[in-house]
Order: C-alpha cells, then sequence, then structure tokens
C-alpha cells in the first residue's frame, strides 16, 4: 500500500444500491435464466428436457414474481414508482427497464399458464389440494400450442430485453471502472443461466422419486458450458486489463488488486467456477452438489459487483467499509425476500406439485 | 451568514462578492437589499466556482456553513475539505498537509442526468445541476454515475442530494454559504460568462494552472483549481481515511 498519502478526513459515502439491488438482479437473472431452459422442453418439445423444463418454468415464475419486489425496495421512494411510467427517460437505461420488467412478466405469465394448464386440470381432477383452485385455474385446461407459442415469443422478447438493460444500465456506469465493461452483462447473463440450473437441479433433487441421471446429466452438460464460458469471460477481462488493451480494464484492476480483501474474493469465485465445472463434467451426477455451488456463484458475483464495487471511492484514497446491517437496508431485507421467494414456491407448488412437474406423475405439457 | 455581504471588509473575496452582486438580477429579495443589482446583464448567467487550493487553510468552515445552511443529516456533506497528510522527501519536515475542497462540480456534461429514470436530475439554463424532488424516486442511479462521488442519497428525505450551489440564495442574490464564509478567501463564485467578473478574470490569469478533477471523464466540470496536484485529480492512491464519518440512519 502507498502510504506516501494518508487520507486524514474524508466523508464515507455510503452504498446507493442496497442488498435489495443484490437479490432484484440476482431473482431477475435466475428467472430469465430459468426462463430459457424451460424452452427446449415446451416449446421446442426436446425429448428428454420435459421434465427439466417444467422445473425450470416453475423457478422462472417463482423468481420472476419476487424480483420486483426486492426492486421496488431498493427505491428510496418506493411509492414514487409510478414516475418511471409517467416520466419515461429513454436516455436511461433504468427507465426502459420499467417498461421492460412488465413485458417479459407479462408474457412470462401468460407462457406459464398456457404451458400449465393441463398439469393444473390434472391437479383438479385427481382431487389434490386446493384442487378446486386448480380447476378453477386451469380454465378447462386445454392445450393451445399457437397461444402457448405466441406468449413465449413475448416473453422471449422480454427475457431478452431484461437481461440486456440489467447488463446494460450497470455497464454504462464509467464513473465505475469496475462496473464500466462490455464483458459485464455477458458475465451477469452467463452466471444468471448457471445460476437457474443449479435452481433447477435443486427443484429436480427434491421432487421426491426423480433421481433420473439423465435430466442430472442433461443439465450438468449445460452448467459445464456456462461455468467454462464464464472462466474464458474472466480471462479475456483479466488479460485485456493486465496487458493494457483496455485502459478501463486496466484501471479497474489497478483499483482492487493490491487489496486482500479482492484478491480473496477473485480466488474464491475462480476456484468456485472450476470446481463446478470440473463436478459437472466430471461427476455430472452430483446434482444437489453443483447445483447449490451455481447459487451460490450467481449471488456471490452479484454481491461483489454491487456491494464490493461501492466499497471503492471514487476520489477518496482506500476503500469505505461496508458492514452489512441487520435492518430492512440489509439482512432483513435478504430474509425478507427468502421467505417471500419460499412464500410464492409453497403456494405455486400446492397447485403444481414438484412430482407432477418432473414428469413422475400426470402427464406431460 | 445571511448577513449583507456588501457590508463585509474588503478582501479578495470580499472584492468578488461585490461584483457577485452587481451582476445578478435579484428577484425575491431585492427589496431586502440595500444595494440592488441593477446592473444586472440581460445575459443568462452560467454560475461556476473557482478554488485556489493555495488558499485554503482546510478550517472546513465551508463544511459547516453548508451543514447549517442546507439543513444536512448528520454524517451527510455536500461538501467537504478532502484532507492528506502527504510525505515529504527534500524536507526537514516529515510531511505536509494537502487539503482539497470537494463539492458538485456542476459540470457541463454531467453523467448523472442522463441516467435519471424520471428526468428528476437536471441541468439548469444558469449552468446549475438540480434535483427536482418532487420527482426523484431515490433509486440512486445517479449517485453511481457521478465520477465525484459527490451525490448521495439524504437520509431525512430518502432523495439524491448534492450541493446546489446554493440556488436558494442565488435566487436571493447571495453568495453560496460556503463561499460567503470562506476564511481564506479560497473559493470564488461567479457567473463565467461575464468577462468583467473576478471569477472569470481569475481563471483567465491562471491560465493552464486551471485545472478540474478528472479531466479524463469529459464531464467539463464548472468548479477549477488553481494548485491542483496530479495525484489528486483523480481516485487518490494511499491509505485510507484515518476519520470518516457516516450516515446515521437514527
Ligand atoms: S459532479 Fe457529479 S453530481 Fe455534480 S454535476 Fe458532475 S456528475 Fe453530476
Ligand atoms: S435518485 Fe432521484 S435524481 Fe437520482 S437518478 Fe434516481 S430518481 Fe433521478
Amino acid at each position: 500500500m502507498n502510504t506516501a498519502i494518508v487520507e486524514t478526513i474524508n466523508v464515507t459515502r455510503e452504498v446507493a444500491w442496497l442488498p435489495w439491488a443484490v437479490s432484484y438482479f440476482f431473482l431477475i437473472g435466475l428467472s430469465y435464466g430459468a426462463f430459457l431452459l424451460s424452452l427446449p422442453g415446451i416449446v421446442l418439445r426436446r425429448p428428454g428436457w420435459e421434465g427439466i423444463s417444467r422445473l425450470a418454468l416453475l423457478g422462472a415464475l417463482v423468481c420472476g414474481l419476487s424480483a420486483p419486489v426486492a426492486l421496488l425496495a431498493d427505491l428510496h421512494q418506493p411509492g414514487r414508482f409510478w414516475h418511471f411510467y409517467a416520466y419515461f427517460s429513454p436516455g436511461s437505461w433504468m427507465s426502459w427497464g420499467a417498461f421492460f420488467i412488465p413485458l417479459y412478466l407479462g408474457g412470462l405469465l401468460l407462457y406459464a399458464w398456457l404451458a400449465f394448464r393441463p398439469l393444473l386440470a390434472a391437479h383438479g381432477r385427481e382431487g389434490g389440494r386446493l384442487a378446486g383452485v386448480a380447476r378453477l385455474l386451469a380454465y378447462g385446461g386445454l392445450e393451445s400450442r399457437s397461444a402457448l407459442l405466441g406468449a413465449a415469443l413475448a416473453a422471449l422478447l422480454g427475457a431478452l430485453l431484461v437481461a440486456l438493460y440489467t447488463g446494460a444500465e450497470v455497464m454504462v456506469v464509467r464513473a465505475r471502472p469496475l462496473w464500466h465493461t462490455p464483458l459485464l452483462p455477458v458475465q451477469f447473463a452467463l452466471t444468471a443461466l448457471a445460476g437457474a440450473v443449479g435452481l433447477t437441479l435443486l427443484f429436480n433433487r427434491f421432487s421426491a422419486g426423480t433421481r433420473d441421471t439423465a435430466t442430472i446429466r442433461r443439465l450438468a452438460g449445460v452448467l459445464a458450458a456456462t461455468q467454462l464460458a464464464a472462466l474464458l469471460t474472466g480471462a479475456l477481462w483479466l488479460v485485456m486489463g493486465l496487458s493494457g488493451l483496455a485502459p478501463v480494464h486496466a484501471e479497474a484492476l489497478a483499483q482492487v488488486a493490491d487489496l486482500p480483501g479482492w484478491r480473496l474474493t477473485a480466488a474464491w469465485a475462480v476456484g468456485a467456477t472450476v470446481l463446478t465445472w470440473a463436478l459437472a463434467a466430471l461427476r455430472p451426477g452430483s446434482g444437489l452438489l453443483i447445483g447449490l455451488l451455481a447459487l451460490h456463484s450467481a449471488w456471490m458475483m452479484r454481491w461483489t459487483v454491487f456491494i464490493g464495487g461501492q466499497e471503492v471511492p471514487k476520489t477518496g484514497a482506500g476503500l469505505y467499509s461496508y458492514q452489512l446491517p441487520l435492518g430492512p437496508e440489509g439482512l432483513l431485507g435478504i430474509v425478507g425476500t427468502a421467505g417471500l421467494w419460499v412464500f410464492i414456491l409453497v403456494l405455486l407448488t400446492t397447485v403444481l406439485p414438484l412430482d407432477r412437474l418432473a414428469g413422475t406423475r400426470g402427464h406431460g405439457a | 451568514m445571511k448577513s449583507d455581504p456588501s457590508t463585509r471588509a474588503c478582501s479578495p473575496t470580499g472584492v468578488s462578492r461585490r461584483n457577485f452582486l452587481r451582476g445578478i438580477p435579484v428577484l425575491t429579495a431585492a427589496a431586502a437589499l440595500p444595494a440592488p443589482a441593477v446592473a444586472a446583464s440581460a445575459d443568462t448567467p452560467h454560475w461556476g466556482m473557482l478554488v485556489d487550493i493555495r488558499r485554503c487553510i482546510g478550517c472546513q468552515a465551508c463544511t459547516m456553513a453548508c451543514i447549517q445552511e442546507n439543513a444536512m443529516p448528520e454524517g451527510s456533506f455536500r461538501t467537504v475539505v478532502s484532507t492528506y497528510s502527504v510525505a515529504l522527501a527534500d524536507s526537514a519536515q516529515p510531511a505536509g498537509t494537502y487539503v482539497l475542497p470537494r463539492l458538485c462540480n456542476h459540470c457541463d456534461k454531467p453523467p448523472c442526468v442522463p441516467v435519471c429514470p424520471v428526468g428528476a436530475t437536471f441541468k439548469r439554463g444558469d449552468g446549475v445541476v438540480l434535483v427536482d424532488a418532487e420527482r426523484c424516486v431515490g433509486c440512486g442511479y445517479c449517485v453511481q454515475a457521478c465520477p465525484y462521488d459527490a451525490r448521495f442519497i439524504n437520509h431525512d428525505t430518502n432523495k439524491a442530494d448534492k450541493c446546489t450551489f446554493c440556488a436558494h440564495r442565488l435566487e436571493a442574490g447571495l453568495l453560496p454559504a460556503c463561499v460567503e464564509t470562506c476564511v481564506g478567501g479560497a473559493r470564488v463564485f461567479g457567473d463565467l460568462n461575464d468577462p468583467q467578473g473576478e471569477l472569470r478574470r481569475r481563471l483567465d490569469a491562471a491560465g493552464v494552472e486551471t485545472k478540474v478533477l478528472k479531466p479524463e471523464q469529459r464531464t467539463a466540470p464548472q468548479v477549477f483549481y488553481i494548485g491542483l496536484e496530479e495525484r489528486f485529480a483523480g481516485k487518490v492512491v494511499g491509505q485510507g481515511s484515518l476519520w470518516k464519518p457516516r450516515a446515521s440512519h437514527a
């Protein structure tokens, strides 16, 4: 550390994007990632993907429905969210995001409803828990392929736009060299997809009786690919920083390379990714473990980018130290979001039990 | 702080205060001023500031004046004098002190403006960058986008906050509180469009000595510095703060 200059008086700028933002980016990423995983089985009808895709679609729903709550909570004036719609500002990615989110969620809800209608009807017929509600939701339970495809297309457009805006919104912040890289949206998308595979593996693990190794292997294959891509992207970032090819990467590197905390984080991230990749590639049967690892990496990446990134002063020396507050602006917020997530999961799996989705009971969509 | 500036003792900044008052149209407080600024030019002013670091004594009087004038919550600052202890190689003294008053630069190309999702942050015709508190949703995007850490979320209002060049005082024909109170006469405020004004004259006289913070960000800051050392113009490389007050959530 350079001790030729010691900052004796300066102010701390607190993080303006709270852990709520980490929760939002985590959940919305998992949601669009899981939505993409739902396509091979439900839209493309790829053999062997039916169960995976239905479980993934459940994940996309649960995460997609809880994400906006975290986003709203990150506003310091949540009651003014309607300002986003009253004062559209085309120069701001965040402003566009306010329109992309409803497009995605609207498409997703419609698509999921159309995909799950037959399952809901089956649940209603068989008289499971809340069978009446399931029957009501099924609304006849008809399958409509063309409507399903239309809704999937709308949701796909929404998902791509959400992936684009969430990445671009952070990438354009030139004031933070750690964020200001075109590789960031790619890293967000890759970890989102990996996390979505992780979530699907988790659901698969908890759908009783499903030890279908073919399913796990298929997901492990996708996961291994995402991890490899993430490692390559990370390596590219590093090479561009070290070689001086990209000045902004070099600046970002210079800001954190000497800091022990950041070194540990980098080593951790690389280690976890390599481990996930190795397990997914060599021991694809370790479904639960690699699933949890992928979810952990997706969270860690966002935590490091948002909270870690905001700890780096833009003008002052050293770091602003962040301690996770216990209240709603910190731990309670994270726990609360997780609680909401579990609540929505319980609600949905009451009428759409995991076993039915995984294909071990009932019939396919 | 809100005393009549024209009665102040003559000092370098005292001169600037009087010139300042002659140079702007007085709107709301015209009746209260003994010498109304009737000589105001018809042109729109473009407000700016010069900080002559050589004159700053690091007393933080400006910091305090701003806190009082703008009712800042505890631990929040619109301006501060960052203070550094610097090792000296060619002196009998082991270390010297470097001070750097910081505030919003009221950039002519402010990156905080386009990111705002609701158009709450804007640059006024007279150059002042402001936040419309009625519209701000407190998303903090502008806080991220400012390369100078000039913005923060105010815990009392839950909205974006920053230096306004004391826009409310300007309207009343008064100088920003920090300029008014500056002990060393280091802060000079005025109309950059006024070729006869002290600010313009001082800037012209200083020529290439005039610097801005982080010029590579191409934000066109309207707060200029004389005596700004290269290694303090961007992110300072050194040991982190010994004293960093934080905002209280109480
Ligand atoms: S200093 Fe920061 S807050 Fe002020 S105008 Fe420039 S970018 Fe905006
Ligand atoms: S915090 Fe307020 S002023 Fe800043 S970008 Fe958000 S809405 Fe705009």
